[in-house]
Formats: C-alpha cells, sequence, structure tokens
C-alpha cells in the first residue's frame, strides 16, 4: 500500500513552521520526524480480534508478556513515539 | 491513574526508546503506568505500524510507529482503537478509559418532562493541554418508545450529534458513537439503525496552540458548539432540536520529555543524553560502550 506523506503547511512566525491542523513545530511538514501520513495509513490488529502478544522489557529492566502481566484486566496500550524526546 | 487503578485497567505504553531511558522517565516523572521498550521496533513492526514514511537511513527518526492506542477487554480482544493522522495529537486518558469501561458511565441527573429527550453535554476534563484530547460527552435520555437516528440519517432527518462552532485553535476528531439498535417501521417494514435508552455521544477535541497566543494571555481555551438530534417514535418525529453549550477550560502543555541537562533539575531524565544513544546507536556508531 503506497502510504501518502503530508506535507500539507508552511513557514510560520519566528523559526517554526505550522502543519495543516495548525501545530507549530520547528521542522517543516514531511520532514524529520514529522512525516505524517495523509490519507489512508496502517493502524495495525483491528477491533474485535485478539490483541498480538507483546513481550518486552519495561522500564524497571524486567522482561514482560504483556496478556500474562495484566492478569486478566482490561488494559489500555498506547504506541507513542519517545519518551526522550 | 487513580481513576485506571479504581476501574481495574492496566495502562501500558510501548516506545522506541532503551530500558534505561524509559527508567529515567519514569523516575523523573513518578510514573505509575508500564513503559515498554521496543528498541529494534519488533513489536511495532509485528503490530503493522511501522512509519514506513521514515527511512531505514533517517537516524533517529526511523523506528517509529505511526502512533496510535489499542483498548482491550479482560479476554485481550481490542474493542477499540485510535489512531490519528498527525503525531501531534493523542487521545486523552478519559477517552481511552471510557472506551475501555465500554457503556458503563455515571448518567448525569436531569430534570426533565418524561416524554421529551433531555440533554447533559459535559467536558471530560478541566484542563485541555495542547494536543491531548477531551471529550465533549452529550448524555441524551430517551424516553421508552422514542430513539434517536444515527448517520445516515433518511432524508429530512436529524442525526444525534455534537457540533463545534468554529472556534480558532480547536480541532475535532471523530466521534465516538453508541452501538444502535435495529428498528423495523412498521409502515414500510424499513428497518433502520436507531439509538434508544441512554444514549452517550463523545466528540474528541483538542487545541494546537494558535490561540493561546491571542486571548486571555492564553491561559484558556473556549469551545463551543451545539448538540443536535430528533426523536421519533413508532408514529411520528418531533421538530428537530438543538441546545448550544460552551467550555472555558485552562489551557496548558502536555507532560513532555525534558532534554535539559540534569544539573538543577530534580529528578533529571537525562534527555539529551537518551537521545545522542538513540541517534549513535541506530546510526551505528555506537561504541557499544553501556553507562
Amino acid at each position: 500500500m503506497g502510504i501518502e506523506l503530508d506535507t500539507r503547511g508552511g513557514p510560520t512566525s519566528g523559526p517554526y513552521y505550522e502543519d495543516f491542523e495548525g501545530f507549530n513545530m520547528p521542522e517543516p511538514p514531511g520532514h524529520g520526524s514529522r512525516r505524517i501520513p495523509r490519507g489512508e495509513f496502517p493502524t495495525g490488529p483491528e477491533v474485535g480480534t485478539r490483541l498480538p502478544d507483546i513481550v518486552a522489557t519495561d522500564h524497571t529492566g524486567r522482561q514482560l508478556d504483556l496478556h500474562a502481566d495484566r492478569n486478566g484486566q482490561p488494559a489500555v496500550v498506547v504506541f507513542y513515539r519517545s519518551a526522550v524526546w | 491513574m487513580d481513576a485506571y487503578r479504581e476501574a481495574g485497567v492496566r495502562l501500558y505504553a510501548v516506545s522506541y526508546d532503551e530500558p534505561d531511558a524509559l527508567a529515567d522517565y519514569a523516575e523523573a516523572h513518578s510514573t505509575t503506568f508500564t513503559l515498554l521498550s521496543d528498541p529494534d521496533s519488533e513489536v511495532i513492526a509485528s503490530f503493522g505500524i511501522l512509519n514506513t514514511l521514515i527511512p531505514p537511513d533517517d537516524h533517529p527518526w526511523y523506528g517509529l510507529p505511526f502512533p496510535g492506542s489499542y483498548v482491550i477487554d479482560a479476554d485481550g480482544i481490542i474493542v477499540a482503537k485510535f489512531f490519528e493522522h498527525n503525531f501531534a495529537i493523542r487521545p486523552g486518558p478519559e477517552q481511552l478509559l471510557a472506551a475501555a469501561l465500554g457503556t458503563e458511565f455515571d448518567a448525569p441527573d436531569i430534570e426533565r418532562p418524561p416524554d421529551r429527550v433531555s440533554v447533559d453535554v459535559a467536558i471530560d476534563g478541566d484542563r485541555l493541554p495542547m494536543g491531548v484530547t477531551r471529550q465533549i460527552v452529550a448524555t441524551f435520555r430517551v424516553p421508552e418508545g422514542q430513539h434517536l437516528y444515527s448517520e445516515p440519517v433518511p432524508d429530512g432527518l436529524v442525526a444525534a450529534a455534537i457540533e463545534l462552532d468554529d472556534n480558532d485553535g480547536i480541532l475535532s476528531y471523530e466521534p465516538v458513537m453508541p452501538p444502535t439498535s435495529p428498528l423495523t417501521l412498521s409502515g414500510s417494514g424499513d428497518t433502520l439503525a436507531v439509538y434508544d435508552g441512554d444514549v452517550v455521544v463523545r466528540l474528541p477535541v483538542a487545541q494546537n496552540a494558535r490561540n493561546m497566543q491571542k486571548d486571555d494571555d492564553g491561559r484558556f481555551v473556549t469551545i463551543s458548539g451545539q448538540v443536535r438530534w430528533q426523536a421519533c417514535d413508532d408514529v411520528e418525529c418531533f421538530l428537530p432540536e438543538s441546545m448550544p453549550f460552551s467550555f472555558r477550560v485552562e489551557a496548558g502543555f502536555p507532560a513532555l520529555g525534558d532534554m535539559g541537562p540534569g544539573v538543577g533539575r530534580v529528578p533529571a531524565m537525562n534527555g539529551a543524553q537518551h537521545f545522542q544513544r538513540l541517534i549513535d546507536r541506530r546510526a551505528g556508531t555506537d561504541s557499544g560502550a553501556s553507562e
């Protein structure tokens, strides 16, 4: 599937660039971390299916299996950019 | 987070950061949920949500996901997911928790004549940080024997909806609609999708900080609009109705990564150091030495 890069927006006051929703950032839309999709883009497993297994190291250094760790509780799983920047 | 604990809903956050960067973040922000490290973006890729608009040699951005959230039930089945085009937008915790709890909600007490639809409109947070959604929550109490319509509506009828005025700097997203019930009309035999009983419609809204340069020293934002609906029973429809709303809420900024040097900041998350390591490791210039 070809995903279209969203480059809408342009320079605004100061060293900033505004995107199509009016968010200001130092990078122009379509560059650096600011490469966002326009139109269709993949959003992973569908509603109604089981969340695929996630086994990863957590912030305490422990290897964690998400489905085992939640111990039968409902959960929210957030994929975000970074805790660093 | 207390609300999540009380509701028995776990929260996990997955990113391409190293575990020790997450440890510093968790300490700096007294995090009580679980941060998961996916430094090679294996989980991200296995979900099929790797941002392929970023070329593999573009460090340190390569490896980022198209950001989004999944809400799963006790059996691990995905009951809702939220993905926005713009990474500047993320769903607020209230929106995710509401999705996890399904149709359960505290219906506000509304004085009303028993034979007409009554409506309560609220916003599910007292602050609107830049880029984090809050929801306009419209609760319709539909009397027995009546119903509201969902989109798409038959000609000449008005669907239950929340509409925003043209508020400068306020963005709105795909509304979260409740499930419909099928209704078969006695006359034509046509089946329509309708809402009955207590109907909760949620409209995620966010602000892009434009208006923060303008009024009220940028400390407050105003969100106004109207709720529209039209009630019908099996025989006839009432006139379309609407109710205006306006909320003035504190603006604000989300907790962001702290890129500062750490000196004088207590506690520090050593953001700049971790950022350099992000670049080095992905560019292959990592000396291999770990601190």
